[in-house]
């Protein structure tokens, strides 16, 4: 029920259920905090926030106060509450005057000046001329976080945001506060690196600089830093990310608010993978000649692709999309690919068994739509590898609403509890024929959904997995009418993609089946199978790196992207791309939702972006494509998906058509002998540019591979 | 003569060979001279004015900053010259040729002392105007060969100030002529013998000398009368496209000239070589001495006049050429012609001669 | 009679007579200059010559890198890069000055909380070339070596004030 309050002289009508500085906020006052933060719990504990309460005998602290306990006036007239008036001034200056006591002079040495809360507020509150304490401040042991956290904890003012994160939002509740009083410490609890995939976010939580960021320690200041608005590629979900610059270099990345996607959370991957983008770049193009690649022009390296092409049937020529590649590109390759006449043509670099129309490969529960869910069935995926950011979602949603999650894959620790169904297929049968357990907890819930994975589709037997997913989604009523959770439609049935091009690669058609009748063409397998037995004679890799060729043959592979990874080491001819972080471009997440990178730097050497390279190799080809700009390449994508010009936006749910779930898949039998594997072995060392990042190979190794091994001699 | 005597008489030569070595010796030497005192008059122009502007002046080569110019001059000419690609080469290079060598020629006529001069023509006089008319042909030429249009605008600017000027330099000098009877120089030195009493100074020619120092002022483009070089209009004058040895040609003939026409004020005016008083202790001073004094006088007021006389305009400096001195000095000539026909012999009718 | 005073004063040149006896009292006033290879004026403590980068007594760099100087920097001459040093403390790996770009305004030290980057005693650094003016660190570390007793002297004398 609303209530009415005066708050600094302007009545405003709050909901009861906010806290006081929220209805302050509604009211325009701006009130200074530390501990609050609007997705933790309330601590109340830096008293910052006070305010002050017309009748009460103290300040009171607005975080900790709800608005259904602030009584009227005994005359019936709503409260009064002042946030700027003399006596909340001197409340705060001396909560500040408290705070530091013990904080340390040191803002020149420490990462976060610039972007302090606490240096900011104390501008605002401090009373700089006016010393009281003379005594020597408090000295505290530093903590070991791991690799990506650099902890001073001498400059903790105990304010328990990182406590509350990892213990609420992370689900790893590693850290706490020990002693009493002044005594008090934020320590890991067994000294241990801090284990979760969401650490760095207590970086961006802590409002002093006892928490910042490692690989970041001293290299840049906030002020010298040109932010640009870009998009996570390091796994499907699409987090909306700031990249910070400076010059020609990427100095950090950190997350931005997208209530839809990531809230403000960042997964470590995405934050850290910076420093990958300045290591084994490619440069300037390469040609192989006599079995070793050397620096050549770009005219050479098309002129040795062209000669190759016009020497090649186009039945004996393929391409593979990788999985960091923006939609311009993947449209512009197969376009330029289409014209050539091939048709050997996959995105699915993993082999996952994913086909059909639109709904069956996205994530059509949606994000925000997790929330909602009740019961949850996960085949094959491991969503705290795979999403680390939806797996928080995930973990909101069994916190608030009680979520019941089943397991059928590799047992792992997901954070909330999961029933662990085993790792054979067979459950599945199980599961879709209702004599399963499990499958009685997805009928009887309201809102139902399963999440399926690379790891089960990926599968030689992956249709048959889909296709008993699909009527698994049927049977336990996951497909309910179209729209959102809150339109009253629902449906349960999601995929769960690990690679950030992957949802527009299937949008733009890059599959098999490029004939009429959708037929036709070799899939990943089937092309390096060809170019083993010599079927296959070209293969033009997008950034495809993922990809088993060790015993590929002598097909002619040309290679565009940006680092030197597995697709550069076999490759004739090597054309250097443009990383996420140097072009504008698009990527779709697993929800289909369309969103902008913007460029941040430009390209190092003589690399371009990568459209831009198809659309020249397409004039040395004599097969042009009709676009000349990024503009018109957009235009063209945008006619021929129309859905990509409403950009941050999902497209409105199409399950509404049972016969899409009908026909998902294929029925077969299932290779029971084979367990359901994961999808993503090392969380750290995923795509190209995280293998080439120094930190990522140290998280691997100290957080995934039991940190410093002592050696022999020490 | 003395040196002709010399060789003919005791080397031996015949005549026409010992005047002619002699001469050539006694060229080189005095314009020797000339031109190392060159250097001197240039630092102690630049001394004067600084010490007008509280400063100190060149000091830090050689004791005083006496080897300053010489320092300058080496610089000058270990420079580049730079000759502009739409320069007509052979004029822009005569052009600072023909300003040295006719401020060279000049110095052949001026006696130094009884008896000490190169060429004791009966002409001097006109000889001497003769080479400063041409003077202006240096000028012109280098402007107009410059192929520059600060440099050409300069050179016409220049040639009419010179061309103006020597007008009333030229009646001056004919009052002058009057008084002495005489075109010859040493001639006009002796007519104002034998001490200061006999100077034209101390005559109804006294205004002339005014007259004839601010007419050798604006003749040879000194302040307050260097429109040639008024650096916001015309950035440095005729010379601006030149550098290197041909600038120093240039600056080296403007320098002669005005110690030239500054000692042409000292013969005509303050009786040249002659002592002050014709008395025992000054007549003891070798004449030469007594003639730089008074050149030395003479230029300290040039400097002088550079440090504390604003720069005319245009218009001005031809009012005060044609309009003020022009009919001053021709007036003076009726009165110095009524004067020596009419006063002198009344005058010395009266004392006695 | 005002116009024949007038008159008779252009005649008799009397302005440039005063002129002239002004001018020649300027020519005997004492010199204004300074004989400057030779003789220096008094130089202020507070004096923004050219910087240097200073030590502790036991040679340990000041800088920490904190790049409070290049932010404030009007001329953004300073271009400074850090890295966590080997022992752990924040330092700067570059420190460059372009002396060409500086303007002398001396907020780098007023900006520098622990009197790292100074502008000392010294406007005697003219050089042959350009690229000499872009100062690195070694340079500037060097010139505190080179400055530090009259600059730690300047500090001193200005500390009352400050």
């Amino acid at each position: 029920m609303p209530r009415k309050l005066i708050i600094d002289g302007k009545e405003i009508e709050a909901e009861d259920n906010l806290t006081l500085l929220q209805a302050c906020e509604q009211a325009g006052a701006e009130i200074p905090r530390f501990c609050y933060h609007e997705r933790l719990s309330v601590a109340g504990n830096c008293r910052m926030c006070l305010v002050e309460w017309v009748g009460a005998p103290k300040l009171q602290a607005s975080c900790s106060l709800q608005v259904k306990d602030i009584f009227p006036n005994k005359d019936g007239t709503p409260a009064k509450i002042n946030t700027n008036s003399p006596a909340v001034k001197k409340g705060r200056e001396g909560v500040m005057e408290f705070l530091l006591i013990n904080h340390p002079l040191d803002c020149p040495i420490c990462d976060q000046g610039g972007e302090c809360d606490l240096q900011d507020q104390a501008m605002g509150y401090g009373r700089a001329a006016f010393h009281r304490f003379a005594e020597n401040k408090r000295a505290v042991a530093d903590v070991d976080m791991g690799p990506l956290i650099k902890t001073v904890m001498t400059r903790c003012i105990k304010c328990t945001r990182c406590v509350r994160f990892a213990t609420e939002v992370a689900g790893v509740p590693e850290l706490g506060a020990t002693g009493r009083g002044e005594d008090v410490e934020i320590t890991t609890y067994l000294e241990q690196a801090f284990g979760s995939e969401l650490s760095g976010n207590i970086v961006d939580l802590c409002p002093v600089g006892a928490l910042t960021s490692k690989p970041y320690a001293f290299h840049g200041r906030p002020w010298e830093l040109k932010h640009t608005e870009s998009i996570d590629i390091c796994d499907a979900q699409g987090c909306n990310t700031r990249i910070d610059t400076r010059g020609r270099s990427v100095m950090r990345i950190l997350p931005r608010l997208n209530e839809g996607i990531n809230e403000e959370w960042l997964h470590d991957k995405g934050r850290h993978i910076g420093d990958g983008l300045g290591r084994q770049r490619l440069d300037k193009p390469y040609v192989r000649k006599n079995g070793k690649l050397v620096p050549s022009s770009w005219a050479d390296a098309f002129a040795a692709i062209a000669a190759r092409v016009k020497a090649t049937e186009p039945d004996r020529m393929a391409a593979i999309v990788g999985d960091l590649a923006a939609a311009e590109e993947i449209k512009a390759l197969k376009d330029l690919m289409i014209r050539l006449g091939v048709v050997h043509l996959d995105c699915r670099q993993d082999g996952a068994k994913i086909s059909g129309p639109r709904p069956a490969y996205l994530f059509n529960t949606t994000i925000t739509g997790v929330d909602a869910a009740d019961a949850l069935l996960l085949i094959g995926c491991n969503p705290r590898w795979e999403a680390p950011v939806l797996n928080a979602r995930l973990r909101k949603a069994w916190l608030n609403g009680g979520l019941k999650v089943a397991n059928l894959g590799v047992p792992v620790d997901l954070t909330y509890p999961v029933e662990q169904l085993g790792t054979s297929v067979e459950v599945l049968n199980a599961l879709a024929d209702g004599s399963h357990p499990f499958a009685e907890v997805l009928r009887n819930a309201k809102r139902p959904m399963l999440i399926l994975g690379n790891g089960a589709l990926a599968r030689r037997d992956g249709a048959v997995v889909l296709e008993r997913a699909a009527r698994i989604a049927r049977e336990t009523g996951m497909i309910g009418p179209a729209g959102t959770p809150a339109d009253g439609g629902w449906i349960g049935f999601n995929i769960l993609h690990t690679a950030a091009s992957r949802v527009a690669a299937l949008d733009l058609g890059f599959v098999p089946g490029q004939n009429p009748d959708g037929t036709g063409g070799r899939d990943v397998a089937g092309i390096i199978d060809g170019a083993q037995k010599g079927e296959i004679d070209f293969i033009y890799l997008l950034g495809a790196d993922e990809l088993p060729l060790e015993n590929i043959g002598r097909p002619f592979m040309v290679y565009q992207g940006s680092h030197g990874d597995v697709g550069a080491n076999y490759a004739d001819v090597i054309l250097p791309g443009a990383a996420f972080t140097e072009k504008d471009g698009l990527f779709v997440n697993f929800e289909g939702r369309v969103q902008e990178a913007e460029r941040a730097v430009f390209p190092p050497g003589e690399a371009k972006e990568d459209w831009a390279i198809l659309r020249a190799l397409s004039d040395v080809l004599g097969e042009a494509l009709p676009y000349d700009t990024l503009a018109d390449l957009r235009a063209a994508l945008v006619a021929e998906l129309p859905h990509y010009g409403r950009i941050g936006e999902v497209p409105l749910w199409q399950g509404a058509d049972p016969a899409v779930w009908n026909s998902l898949g294929a029925d077969g039998v299932f290779e029971t002998d084979v367990p359901i594997g994961q999808a993503i072995s090392d969380y750290y060392l995923t795509n190209p540019i995280a293998r080439a990042s120094r930190v990522m190979a140290e998280c691997s190794r100290v957080l995934l591979c039991g940190g410093d091994q002592k050696v022999a001699a020490e | 003569m003395f040196l002709t005597n010399w060789f003919q008489h005791t080397a031996g030569w015949p005549y026409p060979v010992a005047w002619t070595v002699a001469q050539l010796i006694l060229i080189v030497v005095y314009q020797g001279v000339v031109m190392v005192s060159v250097a001197f008059w240039i630092l102690a122009d630049r001394k004067i004015w600084a010490a007008v502007q509280m400063r100190r002046g060149p000091n830090v080569v050689g004791a005083f900053g006496l080897l300053q110019t010489f320092a300058d001059a080496m610089k000058f000419m270990f420079k580049e010259p730079v000759i502009p690609a739409a320069a007509n080469k052979v004029i822009f290079l005569l052009a600072p040729i023909i300003s040295a060598t006719l401020a060279f020629s000049a110095w052949a006529v001026v006696p130094l002392d009884n008896g000490w001069v190169i060429a004791d023509i009966n002409v001097g006089v006109l000889y001497l105007f003769a080479i400063s008319s041409l003077g202006v042909y240096g000028v012109i030429m280098g402007g107009w060969a410059s192929n520059s249009k600060y440099g050409f605008l300069s050179a016409l600017r220049s040639a009419a100030q010179m061309v103006s000027y020597e007008v009333s330099i030229g009646f001056v000098i004919v009052t002058v002529l009057i008084f002495a009877g005489s075109l010859n120089l040493s001639d006009i030195v002796r007519a104002q013998g034998p001490d200061i009493r006999g100077w034209y100074l101390f005559s109804p020619l006294a205004p002339m000398l005014v007259v004839m120092f601010i007419s050798s002022l604006a003749e040879t483009q000194r302040p307050p009368f260097d429109l040639l070089e008024a650096e916001s209009e015309l950035v440095a004058g005729y010379m601006v496209e030149y550098s290197s040895t041909p600038f120093l040609l240039y600056f080296l003939g403007e320098y002669m000239n005005i110690i030239l026409l500054c000692a042409l004020m000292s013969i005509m005016f303050l009786g040249g070589w002659l002592p002050p008083v014709a008395v025992f202790p000054f007549t003891a001073v070798p004449g030469v001495l007594w003639l730089l004094l008074k050149i030395m006088v003479l230029f300290f007021m040039v400097s002088m006049v550079k440090a504390f006389v604003p720069r005319y305009r245009y218009d001005q400096l031809m009012r005060l050429g044609w309009k003020v001195l022009l009919p001053v000095s021709m007036a003076w000539v009726v009165v110095a012609a009524g004067w020596v026909v009419f006063v002198r012999p009344a005058l010395a009718h009266v004392f006695g001669g | 009679m005002a116009y024949l005073d007038k008159k008779a004063r252009q005649i008799f040149l009397w302005e440039f007579v005063q002129a002239f006896l002004l001018a020649m009292r300027y020519f005997f006033a004492p010199k204004v200059t300074l004989n400057y290879p030779f003789e220096k004026a008094p130089q202020s403590p507070r004096f923004r010559g050219e910087h240097a980068l200073r030590r502790y007594a036991n040679g340990e760099e000041r800088c920490i890198a904190c790049k409070l100087c290049e932010a404030i920097c009007p001329a953004q001459c300073i271009v400074i890069e850090a890295e966590p040093r080997d022992d752990g403390s924040r330092r700067t790996t570059r420190y460059d000055i372009d002396m060409t770009k500086c303007i002398y305004c001396g907020y780098c030290q007023e900006a520098c909380p622990v009197d790292a980057i100074v502008e000392g005693p010294n406007l005697e650094f003219s050089t042959e070339t350009r690229e000499e003016l872009f100062y690195d660190k070694t340079k500037l570390l060097a010139n505190g070596d080179r400055w530090e007793q009259a600059i730690a002297k300047n500090i001193e004398l200005d500390a009352p004030y400050r």
